[in-house]
């Protein structure tokens, strides 16, 4: 299939907006004292098109940081035990100007949260079927940027309905899924100059992140769990880790969650909270033993489980989108680009 | 008899953390001689107020408590000598600290009370009581702003 | 600071060379801009990695609690803040004095990376690719941009009323001593909710903390945090809710500040390691005026202080508690 693509002036935008927001709530990037999050869009004014990623990533749209998942009752006698289930998303959503790596993200998500009809969470697809996804193509990347090192890129479209690249007073528009062209299908076709632009914006993206610190993840495709469980790094790169939580949570593809019961005399609810493997409580047993009671098991955890556990059960697709967050904000500047680098390194000097 | 119950109808929760060497004697002796007084607390026993962790009076408002009550023995008069002592200054930097924050001073008490003093505590009961009952219920359906206690407040 | 690193590398391969320490804690160029991590370096090879620059935000005494316990002779490079928290954790006996050399840093302050990047407005999608220091300035560049930047504005909230630059506590010093204060008026930032009705004061505070992704970053940069279990962390019984109710994030702000009652030196470790920006010195500023004024403390001065939650004096102040309308 040929894609048509489509052109929308920003002077035309409110328009379009206006097509979106048709019963639905857009969300996009915004200013918020030194911070980009996300945040309502009321109009097509609010959109700021020259804003970098988020400093959170968008998985709160989807796995919220507390999400109360069922309320219960235990009532004596008429009624007894009563469970009732939270209402399903009233309104339908569209993240516009999501970055390709966070859309990417949901694509390995969907994977963990839905796989087949015994893991198949309701609270994540009622979510994700209900939210439309408009990506903006990263031209402005940040110097913490990788996405070319771990199989994504500026203008990667897994998971995007939409791809949208900014031509300054104009945007071309990319349908990508079904529901994507569905909604451009009125806008007119871009001509081709456009799309060659687009193309030329792209390929200096493209170049702009390779010209920052990568990795060769290929180092360590087909390593078994014993390969680099016992890397000489694992003794030493632990040490300045905090064990605070900051990677885990600011990270898209970071999904592990702790589910807590708040009870009230009869009463009470079940909530999911994020959790992360990168703090002690994690894995401790209720015997007190915990496994992973080291912080270097910890710190090991969290790599391993990104760059050997999901490739293996994911026919060798990382658990990384590369969109630098971890690296930005890590209080000790644990830096994911140099962990992978040395964990090859290591690897390789083993094998000889 | 309680006027609490006659004047609103709103009767206070209040959580209160009593030296066992003291101020439980004194409620205890309060209510030997017959001393009247709302019965708007639930008393929690301590053996020293030096055992009074900061959290149990946070994990008191988010239990629901609409006011907290400390009382233990005079300076001086500690069994364990000084746990009193260390005590005032954990309870002057946490009352400095919560009302900072913002917690409204009539929630939160504290007083010396010596198993001695039975109307001594009669009328602090009631002293503390009024104070907290005064502020009324913490309702955080009809507040147009929300406060601390209304926050600290779990709701499940 | 080109000077303060070569010094500072001297010493750590003078003192690992004579075997004085097994490892000596100092910063590494970071990764990314503005970033500068923590290094332990342990073979005087090691020595040459370390820096010293504008973006050594982190606290050096953090790292020194698990040198310590794992039973190393530590150097530590340490300016005003962090010596002062090497000398809290002698006087709490976490760390030996004789266990441990500090290298000390007379200091010009940190800068903020959220403040320069507010200067070259990250709003308008420029980011910081480099920075290079050039005296009072920083030369930041990015795409298609280079701006020269003034040190002093963009100075860490906390580096600008920092009461003690100069190392308290020094084996060795890195450089000559410099101005003592950061030349703000700790008096009048301290506290700043005081300023407002009792009221008002619940809406800053939900204001400051409503961002509060629950991380516990600012715990776990913060050198008196060293407890083997926190009080966050303790299951049986839980006193913290693990959700993002307003009550349990206040919850463990309040405590969290609270427990750093008389021992918190400002050194602002705390609000460089939050993702979120939060401002957690309006409330532990509170505290360390709050001790300053009742107790006459400052931690961290002295290492045969005694704490002041540690002790009492007969005559403390009690007017709050009440005298039960003695008649």
């Amino acid at each position: 299939m040929i894609t048509a693509y489509k052109i929308l002036g920003k002077n035309a935008f409110e328009g379009f907006f206006g097509s979106l927001a048709q019963g639905r709530e857009v969300y996009a990037p915004a200013q918020k004292s030194g911070k980009i999050v996300w945040a309502p869009m009321h109009s097509a004014a609010d959109v700021d098109w020259r804003l970098d990623n988020t400093d959170m990533s968008p998985k709160e749209f989807f796995f919220p940081q507390s999400e109360c998942l069922m309320r219960f009752k235990n009532a004596e006698g008429e009624g007894g035990r009563v469970m009732v289930p939270v209402a399903p998303l009233a309104t339908q959503r569209v993240l516009l100007n999501i970055r390709p790596c966070d859309a990417k993200a949901f694509r390995l998500l969907d994977r963990i949260f839905v796989q087949d009809d015994m893991t198949n969470d309701p609270y994540w697809r009622d979510k994700r079927e209900k939210t439309i996804l408009i990506g903006q193509g990263c031209v402005n990347p940040c110097p913490e940027c990788f996405c070319t090192s771990v199989g994504c890129g500026p203008f990667h479209e897994d998971g995007l309905d939409i791809l949208l690249t900014d031509l300054g007073d104009r945007l071309l528009v990319k349908p990508i899924s079904g529901k994507g062209l569905a909604m451009v299908k009125d806008l007119p076709e871009a001509a081709p100059g456009d799309i060659d632009l687009a193309g030329k914006i792209m390929a200096a993206s493209e170049a702009a992140v390779k010209t920052y610190p990568g990795f060769e993840p290929k180092k360590l495709a087909g390593r078994t769990v014993l390969d680099i469980y016992d890397l000489p790094l694992w003794s030493s790169l632990y040490e300045t880790c905090l064990n605070c939580g900051t990677c885990t949570f600011v990270c898209p593809t970071c999904h592990c969650f702790d589910i807590q019961d708040e009870v009230r005399g009869e009463a009470g609810r079940r909530v999911r909270n994020w959790d992360s493997c990168m703090q002690k409580l994690f894995t401790e047993h209720a015997s007190g033993h915990n496994p992973r009671g080291e912080k270097r098991d910890r710190v090991r955890q969290r790599f391993m489980h990104k760059f050997t556990y999901i490739p293996m059960r994911r026919d060798g697709e990382l658990g990384c989108v590369g969109c630098g967050r971890c690296v930005r904000f890590c209080p000790t500047n644990i830096d994911v680009r140099e962990v992978v680098r040395r964990m090859g390194e290591d690897v390789e000097a083993k094998s000889k | 008899m309680n006027e609490c119950i006659e004047n609103t109808g709103f009767r206070p929760r209040i959580a209160a953390f009593f030296c066992n060497w003291c101020t439980y004697g004194g409620a205890d002796l309060a209510g030997v001689n017959r001393l009247q007084y709302p019965a708007d607390f639930r008393v929690v026993r301590l053996p020293c107020t030096g055992r009074m962790n900061p959290e149990f009076v946070l994990h008191a408002f988010r239990q629901g408590a609409d006011g907290v009550w400390v009382s233990g023995c005079h300076p001086g008069d500690c069994h364990y000598i000084a746990g009193n002592m260390y005590a005032r200054r954990r309870f002057t930097m946490l009352r400095e600290l919560l009302e900072y924050a913002g917690l409204d001073p009539g929630r939160l008490h504290f007083s010396w009370i010596s198993s001695a003093e039975a109307e001594k505590f009669q009328r602090t009961a009631k002293d503390v009581i009024e104070a907290v009952r005064a502020l009324g219920p913490v309702d955080a359906a009809t507040a147009a702003t929300k406060t601390m206690v209304m926050e600290l407040r779990k709701v499940i | 600071m080109k000077a303060r690193t070569e010094k500072i590398r001297e010493i750590a391969k003078r003192l690992l060379h004579e075997g004085k320490v097994d490892v000596v804690i100092g910063y590494a160029r970071g990764t990314s801009p503005m970033r500068e991590q923590p290094f332990f370096a342990r073979t005087p090879e090691q020595a040459d990695q370390l820096t010293w620059s504008s973006f050594c935000v982190g606290n050096t005494a953090k790292s020194l609690v698990q040198v310590a316990r794992a039973g190393e002779r530590a150097g530590v490079v340490a300016q005003g803040c962090a010596s002062r928290n090497v000398v809290g954790l002698i006087v709490e006996k976490q760390v030996q004095r004789d266990k441990v050399v500090v290298i000390g840093v007379p200091c010009l302050g940190m800068v903020d990376f959220r403040k320069v990047e507010a200067q070259v407005a990250r709003s308008e999608g420029r980011r910081v690719e480099t920075v290079e220091e050039d005296g009072e300035e920083l030369v930041v560049r990015g795409r298609g941009f280079e701006k020269r930047l003034k040190r002093k504005e963009l100075l860490r909230d906390n580096c600008f009323t920092c009461q003690h630059r100069n190392p308290v506590l020094a084996d060795e010093l890195a450089a000559e001593p410099t101005a003592e204060t950061g030349g703000g008026d700790i008096d009048k930032v301290a506290a700043p909710w005081e300023k407002f009705p009792a009221a008002d004061r619940w809406a800053r505070f939900r204001e400051t903390f409503q961002d509060c992704i629950r991380c516990y970053a600012c715990r776990d940069a913060c050198p008196l945090c060293y407890c083997k279990t926190c009080f966050v962390d303790d299951a049986r019984p839980q006193w913290l809710g693990k959700t993002q109710d307003m009550t349990d994030i206040t919850s463990f702000h309040l405590m969290r500040a609270f427990h750093c009652a008389g021992r918190c030196t400002d050194c602002g470790a705390c609000e460089s390691a939050c993702p979120q920006g939060l401002k957690m010195r309006r409330l532990t500023s509170k505290i360390e005026k709050d001790i300053r004024e009742l107790y006459g403390y400052s931690a961290g001065m002295d290492v045969q202080a005694v704490p002041p939650m540690a002790s009492f004096r007969p005559d403390d102040s009690d007017d709050f508690i009440k005298q039960g309308g003695e008649q």
